[in-house]
């Protein structure tokens, strides 16, 4: 999923976000700017009778991303990522899709927007359950006034995409949490957005039907490529799915980057703290290991490709018994050994410095 | 006057008197109540002052406190100025002279006003015609085409053992010779349950959409469904006169509130999720209410069609009063005479009829779609087989019921009345006769209670209720029950109303005692709970006025019956309250009990009466609104007192004194619903 980032890295972002705020409370606009806004939480709350959600957020959103927002419950998470399209009307701040001020849209062209270009996988599903599994996928499309042979076709072909062929008669009721979610995500797919939100989709579910869906989603986006937006408080969860990660904390944006960043180069104690317990041989790569190579290391050696995890390499290397080189585009960036890698798993590699 | 009274009053009085009353009983310190204490002055850190705080600790000792100190200043104040005893004549408003005027200008006016003519005219002109219009096709589909459309009916909603109930209940009707009149209730419960069912669902759709109409309408219907049916005759007959139309307009003003409520609250009750799911779609706010928020409600919505018919086919009986023709006129004709014979083959049909439509329709509500058959052919099918049937029976000449198939069993009951009042009523070796039971109750217990209330003095009254009020509600519940009491006895009508209420606190009584005492086996006992579960479902779907009927055969006229029919007809709701309450207590909390060695009387003591308590106060609210309405209507067989004054009132053309009844009653129900009406725990709405 790294590739599919990477290589679209360059275009524009699809959802732009500058200086957002959510207040919840009386008189929630003279909040954000003002003095109230340098208030705590409490003094806030006692000052104003107000509560922020979201606090002074910026960030873009790349075109063929997963861009994951993780933080712990009452983080601000869950109402940014309803900010995106106005379930929850932002207090300030300005959000654009495309380069289209979503702020500034009104009714009809909000509605066009959710019909087509956002749909949202929920954490309680949000299904119909008076409908079946098929009517409650073909519902976005039934709304969007789509004929009904058409739309249950549609339908069809997407309950199939998820891997519910056979239970399209039956109601959510009869159906576990895991295919629930998959009808929730079929019924997202079926407008064929442009993005895809996803709020905290799979906290609901076992562990295991987790896991499963977690590859799914993945596997939806390998195929397809479409950009993500995942909120989740599961950093596991972050870690394996996301090309880059923004961690929330009280509202604010704590730190935003790759998972090797946040892992590696953890911004703050808080962050520190929250990914102390990450297995970093299985986040890090060889980039952070690597020592420039010495005389003579440079031709030989297995050949490693930089992206290459610190646990793959260590394999590697015990495999061959010798450092092995880290080539990027034919050419040898730097060499990995015993030394380097063990102290990327003991974290003794220090913040940043390693990768030079 | 009776604001003065009011537990709404201002704290500092409060905190003045509080501490001095503490002191005056506990500690040799000030003993001159009046100036002892400043506004502001803190608990005393004396050791006296001790279980004074602790006293202060606890709500209810704190509201009595506040209350004993109000009425420590203002009860002499009342007392000098208006004298103690029954309610004093200088506050009372005669309203029967500008009332009577009133009525005298609608009956001369009627004819010819603009008002009446184009505006109430259409309105009962509707009335009537659609009734008639109903009638006329009951009529053209003769009892065959009747008795088989309505069990199809009931074959495709509810399955088939309610299609035969069906069938049987209408044959029987036709039986006992009632099917005229059988048809003549239909068709004008008919006509109300549709006009109840569009006001109410148009009425809870705007509550249901908006918070503000909901908060003005809650409260509203919540009264509504609290006062007794008596009560809302008068203001229809002052308008509309005596007839089909103001009988059907009662009707729907008694039917509607509760499909209202619940329309309301089945679509405030949907899903969050859903609905922010369903927005995230794009869809519109009209999409969402017709493909969300109205199917979901649906089992409500349906719950609130099953409401409305009870309580329309309660009040189409109850309406005979004031010119329903049909069942319920049968009843009150026979009853007037105390031919019971001939009110209980009236009275059958409409028991038989409350059990069909009360089925039908709940079966409907069930969800579960699997009752009857089921297909796109099954509505044209059931509407042809219903037209076969009503022209087979036009062809055999046989549109009404055939008149030798009648049975008539006034005379066999009459008789058997007859027997009962020489063998039972009296002198029944051991256990005396129920006309000695009835004196006994009537002789011990009504007059000595009655004397009581009309004998406390009227602040004591209105003391007593804002005490109770505020114990068991809050201090706006506290404050309504104080103010309706206190315009009863500015209406004039305060010792008659002490008679009604006595009535219904010893009807409470009794009801409340058996009630527990049949509940508490049945919430421990999942087997006394199936063989009672049959018999409550039963009693509680027949309409008020049937019980009527028993109660006359086995004790006569009087207070007494009265109070016997209120009873039976309160006790099925207290005792599924109750039992309910009961058996859904924590089975953690049980199991706990259960666990530290709890006997069973400890479990119930300790653990199931203090977790049940909010279903304990509701099974007496209930207790005291159903006994209340029965008491009324009680007016009918002797009960005297409020509900024979609104029927000297109809039967006089008195229009003045039913009024001022009526309204007094209007007044009792609220007084008696908020006393008893415990705190509800506000839900808040989760903002995000």
């Amino acid at each position: 999923m790294s590739a599919a980032a990477a290589s679209a890295a360059g275009a524009a972002p699809v959802f732009s976000v500058r200086n957002l705020w959510k207040v919840f409370g009386p008189h929630a606009e003279r909040v954000p700017g003002g003095e109230l806004a340098e208030l705590g939480p409490e003094a806030l709350r006692e000052e104003a009778g107000c509560t922020v959600a979201v606090r002074d957020v910026s960030f873009d959103v790349r075109q063929g991303e997963v861009f994951v927002v993780m933080g712990l419950s009452g983080s601000g998470k869950s109402t940014l990522v309803r900010c995106l399209t106005r379930l929850i009307e932002p207090t300030s701040g300005t959000i654009a899709i495309d380069g289209e001020d979503v702020c500034g849209m009104d009714k009809g062209a909000l509605r066009e927007l959710r019909r087509h270009r956002a749909a949202m996988v929920f954490q309680h599903f949000g299904l119909l359950p008076h409908r079946t599994v098929l009517d409650n996928v073909a519902y976005g499309l039934e709304i969007q006034g789509v004929g009904k042979a058409e739309r249950r076709e549609k339908a069809r072909e997407m309950v199939e995409k998820v891997g519910l062929a056979g239970l399209e008669d039956r109601r959510p009721g009869q159906l576990s949490g895991g295919q629930q979610q998959r009808v929730g995500l079929a019924r997202a797919l079926a407008a064929d957005p442009e993005v895809l939100l996803f709020d905290e989709p799979f906290s609901a579910l076992d562990p295991l039907i987790r896991r499963d869906m977690q590859e799914e989603v993945d596997r939806l986006h390998r195929e397809e490529g479409r950009t993500m937006v995942f909120i989740t408080h599961d950093l596991s969860e972050a870690l394996r799915i996301g090309d880059r990660i923004a961690l929330m904390r009280d509202g604010r944006v704590v730190q935003c980057g790759t998972p090797e960043e946040i892992v590696g180069s953890p911004a703050d104690d808080y962050v520190r703290d929250f990914v102390r317990d990450v297995p970093r041989e299985q986040v890090l790569t060889v980039r952070r290991a690597m020592r420039p190579a010495a005389a003579g290391e440079a031709d030989t050696g297995e050949a490693l490709p930089p992206t290459t995890t610190v646990a793959d390499a260590i394999g590697t290397v015990v495999r061959t018994g010798t450092p092995a080189r880290v080539v990027d585009g034919g050419r040898c960036i730097g060499v990995v050994d015993h030394r380097g890698l063990l102290g990327v798993v003991a974290g003794l590699d220090g913040d940043g410095k390693a990768a030079a | 006057m009776s604001t003065a009274t009011s537990p709404a009053r201002p704290a500092s009085t409060a905190k003045a008197k509080a501490p001095a009353a503490g002191s005056a009983a506990t500690g040799p310190a000030a003993r001159p109540a009046a100036d002892a204490a400043p506004a502001d002055m803190p608990p005393a850190p004396t050791a006296g002052a001790g279980p004074l705080r602790a006293l202060w600790a606890r709500p209810a000792a704190r509201k009595l406190l506040v209350l004993a100190a109000a009425a420590a200043v203002l009860v002499p104040l009342a007392a000098t100025a208006w004298g103690s005893g029954t309610w004093p004549h200088a506050l009372t408003v005669d309203l029967t002279g500008p009332l009577g005027r009133a009525n005298d200008w609608i009956i001369d006016n009627r004819d010819h006003h603009w008002i009446f003519l184009y505006f109430f005219g259409h309105i009962s002109g509707a009335i009537i015609g659609a009734v008639h219009a109903v009638y006329t096709v009951l009529l053209a589909l003769g009892w065959a085409g009747v008795t088989v459309g309505a069990g199809l009916l009931a074959w495709r909603v509810a399955g088939v053992r309610v299609a035969v109930t069906t069938l049987a209940s209408f044959a029987v009707c036709g039986l006992l010779g009632m099917w005229v009149p059988t048809m003549r209730t239909l068709a004008l419960m008919i006509v109300a349950v549709a006009a109840s069912v569009v006001v109410g669902a148009l009425l809870g759709l705007a509550a249901g959409l908006s918070e503000r109409t909901f908060r003005a309408l809650r409260p509203v219907l919540d009264t509504m469904q609290a006062l007794p049916a008596f009560a809302y005759l008068m203001p229809v007959v002052l308008v509309f006169g005596i007839g089909v139309a103001p009988a059907v307009l009662a009707t729907v003003v008694y039917a509607a509130p509760p499909m209202a409520r619940l329309t309301a609250l089945g679509l405030r009750a949907t899903d969050k999720g859903v609905l922010e799911a369903v927005e995230s779609l794009g869809a519109t706010p009209r999409q969402r209410l017709l493909t969300v928020r109205l199917p979901l409600a649906r089992r409500e919505l349906l719950l609130g069609v099953n409401q409305a018919i009870m309580m329309a086919l309660s009040m189409a009986v109850i309406a005979s009063v004031i010119g329903a023709d049909g069942l319920g006129d049968r009843v009150y004709q026979a009853l007037s005479t105390v031919d019971v014979g001939s009110a209980l083959a009236a009275g059958i049909p409409i028991v038989l009829l409350a059990i069909v439509l009360d089925r039908t329709t709940a079966a409907a509500g069930d969800g579960r779609a699997s009752h009857g058959p089921s297909g796109r052919l099954v509505w044209p099918l059931v509407a042809a087989a219903t037209a076969a049937a009503a022209v087979a029976a036009r062809l055999l000449d046989a549109r009404n019921w055939p008149g030798d198939w009648t049975l008539s069993i006034a005379a066999p009951v009459n008789d058997a009345k007859d027997w009962m009042v020489d063998h039972l009523y009296s002198g029944v070796p051991g256990v005396g006769g129920t006309a000695e039971w009835a004196a006994h109750y009537t002789g011990w217990i009504l007059d000595p209670l009655r004397d009581g209330l009309q004998g406390l003095p009227w602040w004591g009254a209105l003391l007593l209720v804002a005490a109770l009020a505020w114990l068991i509600g809050t201090w706006r519940t506290a404050l309504t029950a104080v103010l309706a009491l206190a315009a009863i006895g500015v209406l004039g009508r305060w010792e008659v109303s002490m008679d009604t209420l006595s009535q219904v606190i010893a009807a409470v009584a009794v009801t409340l005692v058996l009630g527990f005492a049949i509940a508490v086996p049945a919430a421990r006992s999942p087997r006394v709970d199936r063989l009672l579960r049959p018999v409550l479902d039963v009693f509680q779907t027949m309409p008020q006025f049937v019980y009527l009927i028993p109660v006359v055969a086995l004790f006569g006229i009087g207070r007494a019956p009265a109070a016997a029919a209120a009873v039976v007809y309160a006790l099925p709701a207290v005792v599924r309250i109750t039992s309910q309450g009961l058996r859904q207590v924590n089975p953690g909390a049980m199991e706990s009990a259960r666990s530290l060695g709890a006997t069973s009387g400890q479990q119930l003591r300790h653990v199931q009466f203090p977790l049940a308590r909010p279903e304990l106060l509701l099974a007496v609210n209930q207790a005291v609104v159903l006994v209340l309405s029965v008491v009324i209507i009680g007016g009918l067989v002797g009960g005297g007192a409020l509900g024979y004054e609104v029927v000297f009132g109809l039967a006089q053309g008195d229009l003045a004194t039913g009024l001022v009844a009526g309204a007094a009653i209007v007044c009792l129900g609220l007084t008696l619903d908020r006393v008893t009406q415990p705190t509800k725990a506000e839900k808040k709405g989760a903002g995000a």
